[in-house]
Parts: structure tokens; sequence; C-alpha cells
């Protein structure tokens, strides 16, 4: 679905993308993990041809951006980091000014997501008297409103109580299972992201330095297995072969004494962003 | 052409000047100012007062430096001096003012176009759409357009109202606008309005805000609109050809304008222009 091929992109003098190739499936939902300035907003800006690459090429569902832009982003919606919203207009109006750019001629869409995203009582209030929760939810509306293929979401989750968070993570992947929506989320929330996504990319100055599952990624980065484990005496973390050791391990261990609790400390997924970043650093 | 789109910014931009008084308010003023009340109180003046001797040679011999051509009869047809005042501000000395009406207006709303997208931080989100710059620009340029062209409209009735019936004393009859003014209103205004709307857009796309676009924008337009207010006048006095040939060139000039900015504006450099 998405494609691109030793990217780069200069800001001036600045290098912004070095190289840069990743690949996204249809109906897949893919993490862009990196740090702060690493590239994940450029990258996406590249893929619906709001900027131009230096060098490299890029493919989205047969178009390339350069030329293709339009038909690029009549497919895809897109949640900035700032919405992006006119604060002097009320939500609703934000939203039917989007929708007569994005072309979507069901007038009642609008008045669906905003119900949909629990916004309905604040439609005619203005957008500059939001919280950022609900600048946020706004913004997923906005990003649905021509029932895009792609979606992007950069940061989707910030400024959201618990119950926003679990309410757009669960329609996330309602979306994905009901449309087969293609994802790329950026956040740095990363046990939200192992929650949704399918697959990971790790981006680094510019350059993919690692991608796959997570079990993929487990099978590369997490041969050992950290076992943290509660009993009466407290926790004790011990290190196994690897997680196939560990239903034996435990089996064992609950025969001596009483066992409370037991996780896996270095297999998730900000334990394989720390572990993958310091791979990265070495070579 | 994506006309839904082009349609939704115009009407979305012009929304943002009609909901913010800070904006309008001074954008009717000034206009109101200079197009209706200054040319109705010296119209009553001349009806109701009249022009004192002391200053009567200083005016003849100011009239005698114009180029009449074949007004000079017509003036000469009419009783008094203050009937040939009036009828000369009127419909020819006023024309400056109406040219700078849709000018100054037009200046700012452009200004902001651009600019006033990047300061708000919605212009990446606009980007991301998938209406092409050619519609984008078409909504900017109608935003500027229709308010501009419609506010020095208005005000041209207005003062129609107010001049004839100020100066009712002196003609017994309706004696603003002459037919020069069809073409001056009608082809003139709104064409040299598109010239500076363009420069603007232009500015204010390439630059980051409001108030550099501005001050570029009156940096750039300054000295050919005074360069143009200034031989307005006697445009009107050579009569309707000389305007229809102002704004024929006019009319290649916002063209030559529109090419220049759809070659040199796209997508990314937009972008990239809000960095500051």
């Amino acid at each position: 679905m998405i494609e691109l091929n030793g990217i780069s992109k200069r800001f001036g003098q600045h290098p912004v993308l070095r190289s840069f190739s990743m690949m996204v499936g249809r109906g897949e939902i893919v993490g862009l993990l990196g740090p702060n300035g690493s590239g994940k907003t450029t990258s996406i800006r590249l893929i619906n041809g709001v900027i131009q690459p230096d060098e490299g090429s890029i493919t989205v569902a047969g178009y390339d951006p350069i030329h293709d832009g339009e038909a690029i982003r009549r497919l895809s919606g897109i949640l900035t980091e700032s919405a992006g919203f006119y604060t002097g207009m009320t939500g609703l109006e934000n939203l039917r000014f989007y929708a007569e750019l994005y072309g979507v001629t069901d007038r009642s869409r609008p008045l669906e997501l905003l119900a949909e995203f629990g916004l309905t009582d604040a439609k005619d209030k203005k957008v500059g008297t939001y919280s950022t929760g609900m600048k946020k939810r706004l913004g997923l509306a906005k990003a649905l409103l021509h029932r895009p293929e792609i979606l992007f979401l950069d940061e989707p989750t910030n400024g959201l109580d618990p119950e926003g968070i679990r309410m757009v993570l669960d329609y996330i992947l309602k979306l994905n299972k009901r449309d087969r929506t293609t994802m790329i989320l950026c956040s740095h929330l990363l046990q939200q992201l192992e929650a949704v996504c399918h697959r990971y990319v790790f981006i680094q100055d510019g350059q993919v330095i690692e991608q796959g599952t997570h079990a993929e990624l487990e099978a590369k980065y997490a041969r050992e297995a950290v076992l943290r484990v509660r009993t009466a005496d407290g926790e004790t973390e011990y290190i196994l072969p690897g997680r196939q050791a560990v239903p034996g391990f435990l089996r064992e261990l609950t025969q001596q004494t009483d066992v409370y609790g037991a996780s896996l400390v270095n297999h998730d997924l900000e334990s394989l962003y720390f572990k993958i970043r310091e791979v990265a650093r070495h070579e | 052409m994506n006309k839904q789109a082009m349609w939704a910014i115009a009407k979305k931009d012009m929304a943002a000047i009609r909901t913010n008084v800070q904006v309008w308010l001074p954008m009717i003023i000034v206009p109101l100012l200079l197009g209706v009340f200054l040319p109705s109180l010296f119209t009553g003046l001349l009806a109701f007062a009249g022009i004192g001797g002391s200053d009567l040679q200083e005016l003849i011999t100011w009239k005698d430096r114009l180029p009449l051509g074949a007004l000079g009869p017509v003036l000469d047809a009419m009783p008094t001096l203050n009937h040939q005042i009036a009828f000369l501000f009127t419909n020819y000395m006023l024309a400056p003012f109406f040219v700078l009406i849709p000018l100054m207006t037009a200046s700012v709303i452009s200004a902001d176009s651009f600019a006033g997208e990047k300061e708000r931080g919605t212009l990446e989100t606009l980007l991301f759409t998938p209406v092409d710059l050619r519609s984008l620009f078409a909504g900017k340029l109608l935003a500027s357009f229709i308010p501009s062209v419609g506010m020095t409209l208005g005000t041209f009735a207005l003062c129609t109202i107010s001049v004839n019936a100020f100066g009712w004393r002196l003609f017994g009859r309706i004696f603003f606008p002459q037919w020069n003014w069809l073409p001056m209103m009608l082809l003139v205004i709104p064409t040299i309005a598109i010239a500076a709307i363009l420069v603007n857009v232009f500015i204010s796309a390439k630059v980051a805000t409001f108030q550099a676009a501005y001050q570029l924008g009156a940096l750039m337009v300054l000295p050919f609109i005074l360069l143009f207010v200034g031989q307005i006048s006697g445009a009107l006095m050579l009569g309707t050809v000389s305007l229809l040939i102002i704004a024929a060139v006019l009319a290649v000039v916002d063209i030559v304008l529109l090419q220049l900015l759809m070659k040199k504006l796209n997508r990314s450099s937009l972008f990239e222009s809000q960095v500051r």
C-alpha cells in the first residue's frame, strides 16, 4: 500500500531523512517510533505529497505523491499534532468546512462523527474554548470525514484522559477490523502503540534502524527473558534463556513458594525500543 | 478547478472578517469617510454656503490647468462657479478615493490570506487536504476580491445618493455619476483590485507572518498605487476609451501576475515558508 525507497530530504543544510526505506501493507497498523526530530512527521508529509523528497521514490496505492498528491490525499486522513482548527469557528463549522474540502456529500457525516467522539454537546461551541482532549477527538473526527483508506495519526492520544485514550484505541482497532483501514501511528506512548500496532518501524536521525513485528523484534533483541516475580518475600528478577522457559520455571517456583504475580520485563515495546536504539548507537 | 473547495475557502475567510469587528470596522470607516462623508460635505458647502470671492481666482486658475477636453463646454454652460466645482469635484476628483478604497481593503485581507493561516497553524492542515493549489489560491483571491470590490461599489452607491441629495439645491437633478464612471467602477476598479490582491497573496504565501506580508505588500504596491491614483482623474476626463484601455492593460497585468504566481508557488514551497 505504501512504499518508500531510499528517501532523502533536507531542510536547508539540515538533513532530515537519509536513505529512508519502509513498507506498509494494506490493512496494517504500523507504529513509527523515534525520538523528537527523528523524521517521523517529515515522512508523513512526504507520503502525502505536501513536501517533495530530494532523492528516492514513494508510491502510495500505486500513486506517486509528486504527481498524484491529490489522489493520495483523497485516500488519506490525517491527524497532525496541532490539529489545525479555526478557533473562531465552532466544532461543527470546522468539520463542515473540511467536509467540503474533502468533497464529502453526506451532510449528516460531521454530526455523526461528533456523536461518535462524544462532542455533540460541544458542537456549537467555538473550538478556541475546547480542551486539548476535545480538540484531539475533533481532529480524529476530521481525519475520518471522508472515510479514508489510509490514516496517519500523529500522537492520537496526547492530551486525552484515560477514558478518551481507551475510546480512541478501541476505535482504531474497530476501524481497522471493519474497514481494513491502513494506519501509520506516531506516538511516544509505547504501551498504547503496543495495544494496537501490527508492526513497528524504528527511526533515528532520519534513518530506519529497525522494523518488524513484536515477535520478530523479540526474537532478535530479547533472547533472554527477564522475569520479575512477586512473592511473599518481595520482588525478584530471574534471567531465563528465553520466554519458552518461563512456564516450566513458574511451575517449579509455585511448588516452592506462593507466587502473587510474574511479568516479563524486557519483552515489552519500551524495553525493545531502548535495546534497539542502544544497538544502533554501537553500530 | 475544485469549485466546491474554492467557495468553501472563500466563504470561510469572509466569515472570519464578518465575525471580527476589529477587522471590518476600520474597513468600513475609511471608505465611508473618503467616499461618502467628504464628497457630501464638499457638495453641501458649495450648495448651501457657496465659495467666497477671495478663493475664486485661485480656483479658476486650477480649473484652467485641467485637461478638460469635451468637458469644457459642459462646465461653461453651468450658471455659477459653484456648479462647475461641485460637478468637477464629484465627477472627476473623487476618482482617486474610489481607487484607494478597494486597494486598502484588498491589501489587508490578502496580506492575511496565507500568512494568517501560518500564524494560526492551519496551513499545514489545508495542505494535507486534496484541494489543488489553483483552487486554494482562487478561494483566497475571491475572499479578498468580493469584500473589497463589494465595499467599493456599496460606498459608491451611498456616495451617489448622498452627493445628489446635497447637490440637489444647486442642480435640481441627478448630476453624479457621469457615464464614464461605468467603465471605471465595473472594469478599472476590479482589475486594479485583482492586481493588488495577486501581489499581496504572493507575498503572503512567501513570508511567515501577517505583519511581514502587510508591510512588504505596502512597500511593493504603494508606489504603483500612488502613480495610478494621481493619473486616474485625468483618465476620467479623457473619457471612456482611455478607461477601457487602462482596464485592458490592467487585465493583461493580472493575467501575467496570475501566471507568475502559479509558476512560482507549489505546495512544498508554501509549506516550507511556514518556518520563521
